[in-house]
């Protein structure tokens, strides 16, 4: 018999961390999506706009309309229904992945870093056999019973939460977070309202206490909830960390949730397996060998490879804001997509004047006749979508008869508590800026 | 070897390969030997009593903190838990010192404009007309001590959006008057044809003397007067809520997002600031019409009190920053150990209101004669606004949005 390498990616492991995945994600985002709805954001972020923030690449993601968007919802919504009960399950991930990055892709201003999570969580799980037990799939026999995974599988969802937390841990470490305890000090004392901690929150100490507490525990805990022996422990860390963002930041949404749930991932087979038993009908059950060994799985190189050019995406892409010169929470770029979560206080004012070819006819913007109030707020910061905004005035005048329109604008940023202060080149032509990936250069110098 | 011996080992060395490689501790396993190749199966049914305790713990303890940030998240911005004094003391100052007292002020106010206008109306004469000039002055000149209250009462029954959206229209005005048919409780729609601007068009029309009288002057009195009994109800309807239920919410809501008191405060600072910007002095100004000037979009253009209307807007907005002579928003910038900012956003408004003072009144008429002077407040304006939108937003933490959104 062949030795199964215990550091293999194909070594068979139980499927039970992965049924429980399945059924969290399902659960989460079913209750994550009606949340949504029930709130209005679906209006409120893809039928009231009239334009859109695209990322590069994906300009033609648009939305479907009032009715669209609702039946687009009401279907994810049935997919993670379909995901929880494991039916039609490949199917239904399929298109959760897809429709769900498709909604998040239609409007950069709404980007949130845990739903770039969920996106990458959902096509992970396109790969994964989740279905493989309690799973309807299994019991209508549209899958076969699957009591083993390839470690692959798990070892997959463990790395994506190994990057979320290690680099938010990393991001940490900058002077303004750890030596200037900022944003936490501007934050905090907006929490005093709390019962008992209320009145520390003025405190300076508290604010490094926390500081110093989030960067540790984003750092570290990873490795502690790997180690058997830290795990329960690390795991109490997990829930109070977690909890606690919810309750000082309640504008963090799903996110704590989403990392308390994935977290799980990290615990034995064994004890899924016993938590999947408070389920009614779970009866997981498995076939081994003679001599008590799994069925082995057949290394496969196309997979392999795969496996590979994701992790080192995941690793590169937090760190391509090493190429852009300059203060990355000022310039903003390489910002997204790098786990880069509560990490400072940004709030800027944008003033945008559009002129003709020559310069001679002057209109001043009024910012609330394009753009709603959360994507005024967005852009004001974020010198790609000050751009893209330009662009669009420029497009705008210029199907009211402007000629070769000309946008300039005046923006001020105040971050992490310091005083506003001049953020782009208003003497720049904003309509003549190309966006390229290259550092802009209309960006102000950063001075503290 | 027996067959209970021989499955009795087996059951000891598969329990041991299991724990190995999968970790799992707590297996039953039941042998079903086949013949030469036999299959093991198992299931890990079992479970310790342990585990089931930790578990209910650990689900306990989470439904508990859950319960707690439910709890949190109210929006009702009750929070008995609240223990910051200061935040207190600053809005039961703001609620009993500021707030109240300016709807009250705008109320009575409003009464003695229904008398005079209601005496112009029984006997229109110049005389009778000349009297009605003060009280509406000063009626207006009262709402802009309220203007920057856009939220809690005032906003659920869409106060200002009812009492002074400008420019008015005219002509809609002028069609209501002679069908006989308006409604003046349609959001949006009926905006622009009530309120100060309806008043401040029908007072202030050249010949408003000859409209007024005759046979026919019955349905242009009866507009006015519906007019003004809209104003004086909602009015009391929101000084009533602030005398009522709201006064407890407000002064017991000690959170900064959105729809909190101070969030509120803070966001509608900005609100005015923009207000000032566009429809007050920008837009007439021609700002976004490339320089021409459309005075007639002016705040009180019939009137012409504009400037006073701007300039006792910002200086009540100046009053609200300060909290007048108790704990206001410039206090908790102090607490804050941000007094620099402070005094910056202090000296701003003087230079402001300064720049405002400078202009020659009318404003309509600045526009074009003195458009330096206009174009000076403008940037004063401006730089009023970024303060407001940028630093002190961000200093006491509140979004500028008026969305409800996550973020993080």
């Amino acid at each position: 018999m062949m030795e199964i390498d215990q550091r293999s990616l194909y070594r068979p492991v139980s499927i039970a961390p992965l049924i429980t995945f399945r059924i969290t994600f399902g659960v989460l985002m079913l209750f994550s999506l009606l949340r949504f709805w029930w709130r209005g954001w679906i209006t409120s972020l893809y039928v009231e706009p009239q334009f859109h923030f695209t990322y590069p690449g994906f300009d033609w993601v648009q939305p479907l309309g009032n009715v669209g968007m609702h039946l687009l919802f009401a279907l994810l919504i049935t997919s993670t229904v379909l995901i929880i009960l494991g039916c039609f399950y490949r199917m239904a991930m399929l298109f959760f992945f897809l429709a769900f990055t498709y909604v998040e892709l239609i409007d950069a201003s709404a980007y949130l870093n845990h739903y770039y999570f969920i996106s990458l969580v959902a096509f992970i799980l396109v790969f994964l056999p989740a279905n493989g037990d309690y799973s309807l799939d299994v019991y209508w026999r549209i899958t076969k019973h699957k009591p083993f995974v390839p470690a692959w599988t798990i070892d997959i969802l463990r790395f994506q939460l190994a990057i979320v937390y290690v680099f938010a841990g990393l991001a940490k470490l900058n002077p303004d977070w750890l030596i200037h305890a900022e944003p936490m000090k501007t934050w905090l004392p907006a929490k005093s309202h709390l019962p008992i901690v209320g009145p520390w929150m003025y405190e300076a100490w508290v604010a490094y206490l926390f500081s110093w507490f989030g960067a540790m525990y984003d750092l570290f805990i990873v490795f502690f909830l790997l180690n058997k022996k830290t795990r329960p422990i690390a795991y109490g860390f997990v829930l109070v960390f977690h909890l606690a963002t919810a309750l000082f930041f309640p504008g963090i949404g799903m996110f704590p949730y989403v990392m308390i749930t994935s977290s799980l991932i990290f615990f034995s087979a064994a004890f899924h397996a016993k938590l999947l038993s408070f389920l009614p009908g779970v009866k997981l059950q498995a076939t081994v060998n003679q001599d008590g060994t799994a069925p082995g799985f057949t290394p496969k190189n196309v997979l392999s490879l795969g496996i590979a050019l994701y992790v080192t995406l995941q690793l590169l892409i937090p760190m391509r804001f090493l190429l852009y010169p300059g203060h990355l929470f000022w310039t903003e770029q390489g910002y997204r997509f790098s786990w880069r979560v509560m990490l400072m206080e940004k709030s800027g004012a944008a003033y945008f004047t559009v002129k003709d070819k020559t310069g001679s006819q002057v209109y001043e913007v009024d910012n609330k006749k394009f753009l709603t109030p959360l994507q005024e707020k967005m852009m004001s910061t974020q010198p790609d979508m000050i751009l893209q905004y330009a662009h669009h005035l420029a497009k705008s005048y210029q199907q009211t008869g402007l000629e070769d329109p000309q946008v300039y604008a005046e923006v001020y940023v105040s971050l992490n508590g310091d005083r506003s202060k001049p953020f782009i080149d208003s003497s720049v032509n904003l309509a003549a800026q190309k966006w390229s990936w290259k550092p802009i250069p209309w960006i102000l110098p950063y001075k503290k | 070897m027996t067959p209970d011996d021989r499955g009795y080992s087996e059951f000891n060395r598969i329990r041991g390969l299991l724990y190995q490689k999968f970790g799992m501790t707590h297996v039953t396993i039941k042998i079903k030997p086949t013949d030469e190749h036999f299959l093991t199966q198992f299931n890990f049914t079992l479970m310790k009593k342990g585990f089931q305790l930790k578990l209910a713990g650990l689900l306990l303890m989470t439904a508990l903190l859950a319960f707690t940030c439910g709890k949190e998240g109210n929006d009702d911005g009750d929070n008995p838990g609240s223990t910051d004094a200061f935040k207190s003391a600053m809005l039961v100052n703001y609620a009993d010192n500021l707030i109240v007292p300016a709807y009250t002020d705008l109320n009575n106010k409003l009464g003695a404009l229904n008398s005079s206008v209601n005496a112009f109306l029984a006997a229109p004469s110049e005389l009778t007309l000349a009297a009605t000039r003060e009280p509406f002055k000063a009626a207006y000149l009262s709402f802009q001590g309220v203007s920057v209250l856009y939220f809690g009462p005032a906003s659920a029954q869409l106060l200002n959006n009812y009492i002074n959206t400008f420019p008015t229209v005219p002509t809609r005005i002028e069609k209501g008057i002679e069908t006989g048919t308006y409604n003046f409780n349609i959001p949006q729609n009926s905006d622009s044809i009530q309120g100060f601007p309806a008043l401040d068009y029908l007072l202030y029309a050249p010949d408003a003397v000859n409209k007024f009288s005759g046979a026919n002057a019955a349905k242009r009195k009866k507009y006015v007067q519906d007019v003004l009994g809209r104003m004086k109800t909602l009015v009391e309807n929101t000084l009533s809520q602030w005398n009522g239920p709201y006064h407890h919410t407000f002064i017991a809501s000690l959170k900064t997002d959105v729809g909190s008191s101070i969030g509120s405060l803070v966001n509608q600072f900005a609100y005015e600031m923009d207000a000032l910007k566009g429809p007050r002095i920008g837009w007439p100004f021609g700002k976004q019409s490339n320089g021409i000037v459309f005075a007639d979009k002016c705040e009180g253009y019939y009137s012409g009190i504009s400037a006073e209307l701007a300039i006792a807007n910002l200086s009540s907005l100046k009053n609200y920053y300060t909290g007048a002579n108790g704990d206001g928003i410039a206090d908790y910038l102090v607490l804050l150990k941000k007094q620099e900012l402070n005094n910056a956003v202090l000296a701003q408004f003087d230079l402001t209101l300064a720049a405002l003072n400078a202009i020659p009144k009318p404003l309509s008429a600045a526009f074009v004669k003195n458009p330096a002077l206009v174009e000076d407040a403008y940037k004063q304006v401006q730089k009023l606004l970024t303060l407001i939108k940028t630093d002190l937003a961000s200093a006491t933490a509140v979004q500028i949005t008026y969305q409800d959104n996550d973020g993080d």
